[in-house]
């Protein structure tokens, strides 16, 4: 940033340093002054009731969680709990990969079906005691087949999506925003309206929204998607958007880019009002287009809110949980939804809470990415 | 001064009153009409009982979700909620946060009640759920649409059922109604898929998953021929989005005029002749059809009340679950709602069997249909059926074989409970 003109230095005053004698002629303790180790202690004991209520609200769950990771607890059980050490996290991270061998018939030839090789299911290749490992998917490398086995299948999967829908929903939520930021920081007549408006899908309940876009995208003509689709002879209108596998996480990306984006614009227009509006027009005048002023000008002033914005919403949609608990069920899991699936179907409070603690170090990590890779002060 | 003084009084009079009264919370279900059923009975209890508010508190459709909430409030051993509808298969599971309602004077109603049921109800001797209403699986069928392309009557195997679907469904189509469907039923990924399957894999022949005396049957030739016929009616006889679809979406397509056949509940029934209902008069229900060589199978459903251990009122509490469990209220939610008693003399009541004729006609269906494997899987039977569903469901979508879904169960089901595999 441009300095700012120099503020004249203020008058010799008060000695609050501790640097030089002044009038007060007492020694400085470890270059600390008596009043400034006073203002510190206030400052500690203002502070105190902020960190007793953090501590009561996030650190005693929080150590709770992984304490009972710790453990094989049985949600809503009167069963004794018994203390496992780390056996819940090797139960969701414990994978293999197997080879498949192809089907051969009774000479040892490959079968062929339609002119491509069959393979064995992977039931049978993948091992199954002590701990049975489950198919979470096949590749092909180098002439042979594959296929990657966890015992947890579900959570991997449940990770795999999760981090996918973050990925891509944020990226669409930012450009998004950033498009609807622009628009509404130029001068037009109703601006004030549209700024209110905007909010209203931010502003909704996401159960409810959830479950209005689940009306939406019915499968049959009863849906709006459907009923538009057919009307306009896009499709038979019977796509089924939360049950074809390849639909499911679009679906869930555009309903999340939805109600997000208005939060993502809201910020990034906070950010660009503090953008001083000389810099545009000197750059105006020096003949830069509209597109150059954006990304030398305007993007990187943007930087820090920018950094804030990704931040909150990478977060957020690492934890995602409702849309996918109200919409997919148990078709397709999120992280979060997948945790609470442990909970209740398996009643293992154990293995959930692992999860979940798993899901804090994934969101940590992307954290302390954000905050270096943007060299945001902390 | 003497404003806000009369103000205080009057607040503690309200509060010494509200303290008089007991307070009994019913979570109760609200499929269909079952909430407004409930909240009229509510209301006659607190006519006979002035001193006892009844509060209904409304549940989530899907069984699962309602199984997810109640385990909060026992996790927390809440008090908020007296009185749990609970399901057919959650008292191997629950048993430990429910009281004995023989100590509550259970021991007289008991006889009247079906003894297949009362014993269900029944772990280590303690009635821990009075039963309240049962249920099976039915085939709904469009008597009209029969009629018009010409069949004789219901289809009794499942293999005429895809024929006769077709049939109708193509006509229907080419008539000019392009949202017309032949089969519904429920293909969610979810407790009800386990009911649905059951039917298909008992009526082949193929066992109940897991057989009474604790052996892992699901992996055979006949279950998986079941679970396949039913992954071929997906998009061809049912819509795709079949596989998302529970009891109630399966009865908004039926009851809009959109389906020849539905697989539901009995609640559906008088739903159907509703007087604003499309369909009033135009349809039947018959046992569901069988697979080659084997007989109809219907899966045992029905709900229980139970009383909460951690209840401040069990006395009050059991006594309003025994109330809403009675010949009376049994007989009002049979003929407005046409929900099965669980009293046996219901079942030759005239005013019930003139509501409900098919009570009486499909009375066998009722008293022999196939239990869940909950009583020998307790207390792992959740996950055991979301083993079950889950695998079906992958069937349903396409994703996997019949056979290797088949397998899986079995090694699943294995997994959580130890038991040995053999044939059905």
């Amino acid at each position: 940033m441009q300095d700012a003109p120099e503020a004249p230095t203020p008058p010799a005053a008060l000695p609050l340093d501790g640097e030089g004698g002044g009038g007060r002629g007492r020694p400085k303790k470890n270059g600390v002054s008596r009043l400034m180790r006073l203002e510190r202690r206030t400052a500690y004991l203002l502070l105190l009731p902020t960190f007793l209520v953090l501590a009561v609200i996030a650190a005693y769950p929080f150590g709770q969680v992984v304490y009972s990771s710790l453990t094989d607890a049985k949600f809503a059980s009167s069963q004794p709990t018994s203390f496992v050490g780390l056996d819940n996290y090797r139960t969701l991270f414990a994978m293999t990969i197997r080879r498949l061998p192809p089907k051969l018939d009774e000479s040892g030839a490959p079968v062929l079906v339609d002119g491509k090789v069959r393979y064995e299911s992977a039931v049978s290749v993948l091992p199954r005691s002590p701990r049975r490992y489950r198919q979470v998917f096949q590749f092909g490398l180098l002439g042979h087949r594959y296929v990657l086995g966890a015992v947890s299948a579900d959570f991997v999967r449940a990770v795999w999506d999760t981090v996918v829908f973050t990925v891509v929903a944020v990226a669409l939520e930012t450009i998004l925003g950033m498009i609807i930021a622009l628009t509404l920081s130029s001068e037009f007549r109703g601006r004030g309206a549209m700024r209110a408006a905007m909010l209203v899908p931010w502003a909704v309940i996401t159960v409810v929204s959830a479950r209005i876009w689940e009306w939406m995208l019915q499968p049959t003509r009863a849906g709006l998607f459907n009923a538009l689709g057919s009307y306009l002879g896009l499709s038979e209108g019977r796509t089924d958007f939360f049950g074809n596998p390849t639909l499911q996480l679009p679906s869930m990306i555009m309903m999340d880019v939805w109600k997000t984006t208005p939060f993502m614009a809201l910020l990034l227009l906070a950010g660009l009002a503090t953008i001083p509006a000389e810099y545009a027009e000197a750059a105006k005048v020096d003949g830069a287009g509209p597109l150059r002023r954006f990304f030398r000008i305007t993007l990187p002033l943007l930087t820090p809110t920018l950094a804030v914005a990704l931040i909150f919403r990478t977060l957020d949609s690492l934890r995602v949980f409702d849309i996918f608990q109200v919409v997919l069920g148990n078709q397709r899991y999120s992280m979060a939804s997948f945790a609470q699936d442990m909970l209740i179907s398996r009643r293992d409070m154990g293995l959930s809470s692992a999860a979940s603690v798993t899901i804090f170090v994934i969101i940590f990590v992307f954290a302390l990415l954000y905050v270096r890779s943007m060299k945001v002060d902390t | 001064m003497r404003r806000t003084l009369s103000l205080i009084v009057m607040l503690v009079l309200a509060g010494a009153v509200a303290g008089a009264q007991t307070v009994v919370t019913v979570a109760a279900g609200a499929v269909g009409q079952e909430l407004e059923l409930t909240r009229a009975a509510a209301e006659r209890y607190m006519k006979l009982h002035p001193d006892v508010t009844v509060n209904v508190l409304e549940t989530p459709d899907l069984s699962d979700n309602r199984l997810g909430l109640y385990l909060q409030m026992f996790e927390a051993k809440s008090s908020d909620v007296d009185v749990f509808q609970i399901d057919v298969i959650w008292p191997g599971d629950l048993a430990e946060h429910f009281v004995d309602l023989y100590d509550y004077g259970a021991r007289d109603v008991a006889k009247e009640h079906f003894p297949a049921i009362i014993e269900n109800n029944t772990v280590d001797g303690r009635l821990i759920g009075v039963p309240w209403f049962t249920d099976a699986g039915l085939l709904y069928y469009r008597t009209d649409l029969l009629e018009k392309y010409g069949f004789s009557g219901p289809p009794t195997t499942w293999a005429e059922l895809t024929d006769m679907a077709k049939t109708i469904q193509d006509g229907e189509r080419a008539a000019g109604n392009p949202d017309f469907w032949g089969f519904v039923w429920q293909g969610n990924s979810y407790e009800g898929l386990t009911c649905d399957a059951l039917e298909w894999v008992a009526s082949y022949g193929g066992g109940s998953i897991v057989s009474p005396d604790g052996t892992i049957t699901i992996n055979n030739d006949k279950a998986i021929a079941a679970i396949d016929e039913a992954a071929s009616w997906v998009g061809t006889i049912s819509p795709n989005g079949v596989t998302s679809f529970g009891e109630e979406e399966a009865r908004n397509m039926w009851q809009a005029g959109n389906a020849a056949f539905m697989r539901n509940w009995p609640y559906a029934y008088s739903l159907g002749n509703a007087d604003d209902s499309v369909i009033k008069g135009k349809f039947d229900v018959n046992p569901l059809p069988a697979g080659p060589g084997g007989k109809p199978a219907a899966t045992l459903g029905g709900w229980q009340l139970a009383v909460s251990k951690y209840s401040k009122n069990p006395a009050a509490a059991a006594d309003v679950a025994l109330f809403l469990a009675s010949y009376d209220e049994q007989k009002i939610r049979a003929v407005e709602g046409s929900l099965n008693p669980t009293i046996m003399a219901l079942y030759q009541d005239p005013d019930v069997l003139a509501a409900v004729p098919f009570f009486g006609s499909l009375y066998d269906v009722f008293t022999n249909a196939v239990a869940r494997p909950s009583t020998a899987t307790a207390p792992d039977y959740a996950a055991v059926s979301r083993a079950f569903y889950s695998a079906v469901h992958s069937v349903l979508t396409g994703q996997a074989t019949a056979a290797d879904a088949v397998a899986e169960i079995e090694a699943d089901v294995e997994d959580i409970t130890g038991f040995p595999t053999g044939q059905p």
